[in-house]
């Protein structure tokens, strides 16, 4: 009798503590996620009460006559890539640089990891007045064509002001993850090399990169996550244009759903981005894993 | 060894004039704030000739600043705080359990971190709408216990894993249980966790723009500083003067905070990626 009571008791404090997190996930999540399928089958505009049911239009519309959609998914997948390549490489080179025995050495670091602490918006703002006032007088002081680009008004060179603003942002974190990777190689390694005759570069391709790899997991891992979102600086840097292209996916979401007040379109959208997500996440997850088993 | 000496020398001197570069957006926007717009027009490399704090006056009554950055305190730690309980409380019971259950609602719990914000955003707003939780701020941060708890747990259930199982089970001798024995006994082991945690989050709900946008755009008074300050900048445009102004004083706090407690933020941030 004093067993069950026990087990009872157990059981009940089990579900006081699980229960909290599991509701907030639930109402934060898995709702939100389920009414999201529902609204992408109907044309509903987010305020009239008249909601239709529409199949799988949405989705059709999506694929075959959508060039908004088209054009975001390919700046999206441009954006993507070049971030990936760009803030790993310099990352790289700048933290192996920061690891040196230097006086200045968590000053520079502290300099690098600055902007990371500010948010995407604030940043977009703080680009736009130098693309346009500090660019200005930077043609004004050395005449070089390159500062009066239209680093904002010309598609291409929008493209190239995001992608580095955004670079911008967040290289500090990805220094501080290859530092941390650094400094658990062996410094031994290192010494045997050097005395094996071996110069900085060959150190670097032979013992320092293939040591980093868990921290290049970790690394591509975030920069995939978080560039396949963009959404923040776009928003207060361009726009979405000149002309449209700059919008990535999130960022049509975002206009088809509050700005052109397509609910049920926008949500479809939406949902192709879960599943696009999804599928690189996995694909990414299970072969990093491989990789790792094999080595 | 000279000559490595002097390499090193020269290295350092270039990587400090290339930090140097690479925060000079942020000194500029930082000294321009403190000109008039005839100064800013004319150079905008050229120092203030006197320094006018007349722009930080003005912006600062006309953004309510001080409310703004109490709504932003209020949603930061009502966010954090949240997250922070229930994640821990989640994490320590669902590791501590070996039951097909526990594990079920582990996982479920932290999937979501797959699912990107912008694919639930609308149909959020609209429950949020019906659970009375937008249009305030600390409705705003409870909506962040949901959103940040499955990396938390996924963090703290790794780390309660590595606590030997005898720590809790000394303190169930001494007659703690529930929510004592967690307090007194579990919760201070898992310190470290905690903080990097709170760094990551506070970071996160502090600059978070999208969802304030969502939830709380609708009135001045429920505002965040940087929603606030997007809406400034929309209506100045090139005022440039009180713009950067208001850029500054949105990132001040983040930088001050961020001189103070670099060493823990810098490494809370490693911890959380590392381990998430």
């Amino acid at each position: 009798m004093r067993k069950m009571g026990r087990k009872a008791a157990e059981r009940l404090e089990f579900g006081i503590f699980a229960a909290p997190v599991l509701i907030c996930v639930l109402l934060a999540f898995y709702i939100p996620f389920v009414m999201s399928m529902l609204y992408s089958l109907t044309d509903w505009n987010g305020i009239s009460k008249k909601i239709t049911f529409v199949g799988l239009d949405n989705f059709r519309q999506i694929f075959s006559g959508d060039a908004t959609f088209a054009s975001a998914s390919w700046f999206t997948v441009k954006f993507t890539i070049l971030f990936i390549v760009l803030s790993n490489v310099i990352a790289i080179v700048l933290a192996v640089l920061l690891d040196q025995k230097l006086r200045t050495s968590s000053l520079l670091r502290a300099a690098f990891f600055v902007p990371y602490i500010l948010s995407l918006i604030i940043v977009g703002f703080i680009w736009k007045f130098i693309f346009s006032q500090g660019f200005q007088s930077l043609a004004n002081a050395t005449g070089w064509p390159i500062w009066t680009w239209s680093w904002l008004g010309e598609p291409r060179l929008a493209f190239i002001s995001v992608l580095l603003v955004s670079v911008w942002q967040s290289i500090g974190f990805y220094i501080v993850i290859y530092i941390a990777g650094l400094q658990a190689i062996p410094g031994e390694l290192q010494e045997a090399a050097t005395v094996d005759g071996a110069g900085p570069m060959r150190r670097f391709f032979s013992i320092t990169l293939p040591l980093l790899a868990p921290s290049v997991t970790i690394a591509v891992f975030m920069a995939l996550t978080n560039s396949i979102k963009v959404f923040d600086v776009i928003m207060s840097l361009t726009g979405g244009g000149p002309g449209g292209s700059t919008i990535s996916v999130a960022f049509d979401v975002y206009r088809e759903t509050f700005q052109n007040n397509l609910f049920g379109y926008g949500t479809a959208k939406a949902l192709v981005l879960f599943v696009v997500v999804l599928i690189i996440t996995v694909v990414q997850l299970t072969y990093f894993k491989r990789r790792e088993v094999e080595q | 060894m000279q000559a490595r000496k002097t390499s090193l020398a020269a290295l350092e001197i270039v990587l400090i004039v290339v930090a140097l570069v690479f925060i000079f957006p942020i000194i500029l926007v930082g000294y321009n704030s403190l000109k008039t717009f005839g100064e800013v027009m004319i150079n905008v490399m050229a120092l203030p000739r006197h320094l006018t704090f007349e722009n930080y006056s003005y912006v600062w009554k006309s953004i309510n600043y001080p409310r703004l950055f109490l709504n932003n305190v209020v949603v930061t730690a009502i966010g954090v705080a949240g997250i922070v309980f229930i994640s821990s409380i989640g994490a320590y019971k669902l590791a501590r359990t070996n039951t097909k259950l526990s594990g079920i609602i582990y996982f479920l719990c932290i999937v979501p971190m797959l699912i990107p914000f912008q694919s639930i955003m609308v149909t959020l707003l609209k429950l949020a709408q019906t659970l009375h939780l937008a249009n305030s701020d600390w409705g705003l941060g409870i909506q962040y216990w949901g959103l940040g708890a499955p990396m938390a747990l996924f963090i703290y259930h790794g780390f309660v894993k590595g606590v030997p199982r005898e720590l809790d089970e000394s303190g169930t001798i001494d007659g703690a249980s529930g929510f004592s024995l967690f307090f007194r006994i579990v919760f201070p082991l898992l310190k470290p966790v905690t903080a990097t945690i709170i760094v990551i989050d506070v970071m996160w709900i502090w600059n978070d723009f999208l969802l304030p946008l969502l939830m709380v755009n609708g009135s001045p008074s429920t505002k965040t500083l940087t929603l606030a300050a997007y809406t400034f900048v929309g209506q100045y445009n090139t005022d440039w003067q009180y713009t950067m102004t208001a850029v500054v004083m949105t990132v001040l706090p983040s930088i001050i905070v961020f001189i103070l407690l670099q060493k823990h933020i810098v490494k809370g941030v490693t911890a959380g990626a590392v381990k998430g």
